[in-house]
């Protein structure tokens, strides 16, 4: 029903780079990359750290040369990028990718957590008051 | 502005883009009852609505299907939060539109603790993007620590 909070970083991020018109080479590629439900899944993986391909082989039951087609294609899109370790060449989320999208939701997000904050204080006021 | 940490951010967020929809979620310790109450009664709304913590300049409530409701902030009196009640059904579904978009409060209690969802659907992705930059009114900048640890919470939240 509802998206999975990765596509959402995605959607929004694509978006973002949309509308400032940026490489839209770049930006089909992006799509393309996107489009495969496998492609998905290693990001999503990667999201919560980086990994090398030999740890991304296990979850996801392919073989080495399959994973590496993906990165591939992920890489070029811009998607991720190698981590630090040269010699095990682990794969990492792009953090810029991350904080366009973050950077763009944050304010709204907060907005509704300070409100809902007033709400939750004002409850407990509300209680207070019928109690006394 | 300090930026909340992560661990006490209480607010769940999904965005729907193929259904335009916002989806707000949160518990709350309080019956159902008590939070429809402080919904759609403006001695209640006028206290937490503003995000900035003052109380309402003006807070109007009409509350039958198609009374209209306007709420204005003493921060930002321009950008009125006004429009109109769809379906009042107490203690646990309030629909109205507003701003153009249908928003939608749902309350469901068990054992004396509620869950709210507040969902804001818009017409279109267009529309939904508009709404989602309302919420910037302020150059926040964060430290790209703080973004990642968002990102990944918003991942953990994946069951």
């Amino acid at each position: 029903m509802f998206a999975a909070p990765l596509d959402i970083y995605i959607a929004i991020w694509l978006y973002t780079h949309m509308t400032t018109q940026y490489h839209t080479d770049w930006l089909s590629s992006a799509f393309q990359a996107l489009s495969d439900p496998t492609r998905r899944a290693i990001l999503a993986r990667l999201a919560q750290g980086e990994a090398t391909v030999s740890q991304l082989m296990a979850p996801f039951e392919l073989s080495q040369p399959t994973i590496s087609k993906h990165l591939k294609v992920l890489e070029s899109a811009g998607l991720i990028e190698g981590g630090r370790d040269a010699q095990r060449r682990p794969r990492r989320l792009a953090p810029l990718a991350m904080k366009d999208v973050a950077d763009w939701i944050e304010p709204f997000r907060q907005q509704w957590e300070s409100r809902l904050n007033n709400l939750d204080a004002h409850l407990a006021r509300m209680k207070q008051q019928k109690e006394t | 502005m300090p930026s909340t940490p992560a661990a006490a951010q209480k607010t769940g967020l999904v965005i729907d883009r193929q259904s335009h929809t916002i989806r707000l979620m949160r518990e709350f310790d309080a019956p159902h009852a008590e939070i429809f109450e402080a919904w759609t009664k403006p001695e209640h709304v006028a206290c937490w609505w503003d995000a900035a913590g003052e109380p309402l300049a003006v807070c109007n409530i009409d509350l039958r299907p198609g009374g209209a409701f306007k709420f204005v902030t003493k921060g930002h009196p321009e950008m009125p939060f006004a429009g109109a009640y769809r379906e009042i059904t107490p203690p646990d579904r309030l629909v109205f539109d507003g701003l153009g978009a249908i928003g939608r409060v749902t309350l469901r209690e068990t054992a004396g603790k509620t869950h709210m969802t507040v969902e804001i659907e818009c017409r279109s992705a267009e529309q939904l993007d508009d709404y989602l930059r309302m919420g910037v009114d302020s150059g926040t900048a964060q430290t790209l620590d703080n973004l990642v640890a968002y990102a990944q919470r918003r991942l953990a939240a994946v069951p």
